[in-house]
């Protein structure tokens, strides 16, 4: 399913719309940007806490289709930024994680 | 010149997850029996006890001011500091803006300033094992700011390593990392390949008198001061860094 469409069932705000289009294949949940960049899978929607800017270099290292800040968590300057020029889908979540990620597999896994 | 042996991250019992043990005198006592040359008290958020450890060490061993910062992102930066004030003013700044949650001593442990000798002069009433709300970009620039150096804390660790945490390193000089006691440097430049080229310090992070001593740092230094720790860490006139054996657990 196309992220824009995506973000429109989940009730996602983009602050950062680099590419609607692309593709959302899976999800993944981490704060961990280790983690993340050992595990997450190029077209996941990657729902996290973390704002720090490094969020924008690991998610074009693994290709994930966006980021999404959970519980309405707002990016800084400097990510948005840093988002915008690496054209990196940034988006965010008025839910908590668990219920984002909940509804994200619903709609894709139904 | 010559090598000497430094320990710059040890908590005291101003940190609630340290045993009560581990006053400004027990460490002092502690890192004389080892032949430390060099170390420093890392509290969370927190440098006070610093201050007494020094009055009693008198130089033997040298001791600098420190703290362990938790960062908004919950990584932890070491600040080193030549002098008592700037730790402390700094400790005073992040003080007021740690989030206001009482420190419960049953669950957390007690977190006490201690003079030298071994009198308690007060229990520190917020928690100082939460994060602070700066960024790791403005942590650095206040500890720079304040003349302080900046080694981030075992960096490769789940929790807190800023490598673990952060997945490679922001945007900044970044010349210094600090390694778990047990973390083999083979292993770590394995995983992190940016680690390589930097100066690279082991730590004991003590909690426990008896974890005193487990791990170390190697310096070649004219002596064991900060001015000739920042000369290492430049690289100046021959002067190096190096990190003592990974610690193996039931060694002691």
């Amino acid at each position: 399913m196309k992220l824009e469409e995506v973000a429109e069932r989940l009730g996602l705000e983009f602050w950062v719309r680099a590419d609607p289009e692309v593709e959302v294949r899976g999800g993944y949940v981490s704060d961990l940007l280790s983690d993340v960049l050992a595990h997450a899978e190029a077209g996941d929607l990657w729902i996290t806490h973390q704002r720090h800017l490094n969020v924008v270099a690991v998610a074009k290292l693994r290709g994930v289709a966006g980021i999404v800040l959970a519980r309405g968590l707002q990016p800084g300057p400097e990510t948005l930024r840093r988002a915008q020029q690496e054209g990196v889908n940034l988006l965010t979540s008025p839910e908590d994680a668990f219920d984002t990620a909940g509804r994200l597999h619903r709609l894709l896994f139904p | 010149m010559r090598w000497y042996r430094a320990d710059l991250h040890i908590h005291s019992v101003l940190s609630p997850c340290a045993s009560l043990a581990m006053s400004p005198r027990a460490i002092v006592e502690a890192a004389r029996s080892l032949g430390l040359d060099l170390i420093a008290i890392c509290d969370h958020n927190a440098g006070e006890n610093g201050t007494y450890a020094r009055r009693l060490a008198r130089g033997t061993p040298q001791i600098l001011m420190g703290m362990e910062i938790q960062t908004a992102e919950e990584v932890e930066i070491l600040a080193l500091f030549p002098e008592e004030e700037p730790c402390l003013s700094l400790q005073e700044e992040l003080y007021a803006l740690l989030p206001p949650v009482p420190n419960d001593p049953e669950l957390f442990g007690d977190q006490l300033v201690v003079d030298e000798t071994d009198e308690i002069l007060r229990a520190v009433p917020k928690l100082l094992l939460s994060p602070v709300p700066l960024s790791v970009e403005e942590v650095v620039r206040r500890v720079q700011d304040l003349g302080g150096l900046v080694i981030p804390a075992h960096v490769e660790r789940v929790p807190g390593g800023l490598l673990a945490v952060l997945g490679l390193f922001p945007p900044g000089d970044w010349p210094a990392v600090e390694i778990s006691p047990w973390a083999e440097l083979e292993e770590v430049w394995a995983r992190w390949p940016q680690v390589h080229g930097r100066q690279v310090f082991r730590s004991s992070d003590a909690h426990f008198p008896e974890e005193i001593g487990r791990a170390w740092t190697e310096l070649y230094l004219d002596r064991p001061s900060f001015a000739e720790l920042e000369r290492a860490l430049a690289g100046q006139g021959g002067r190096l860094i190096r990190p003592g054996p990974a610690w193996k657990e039931g060694k002691g």
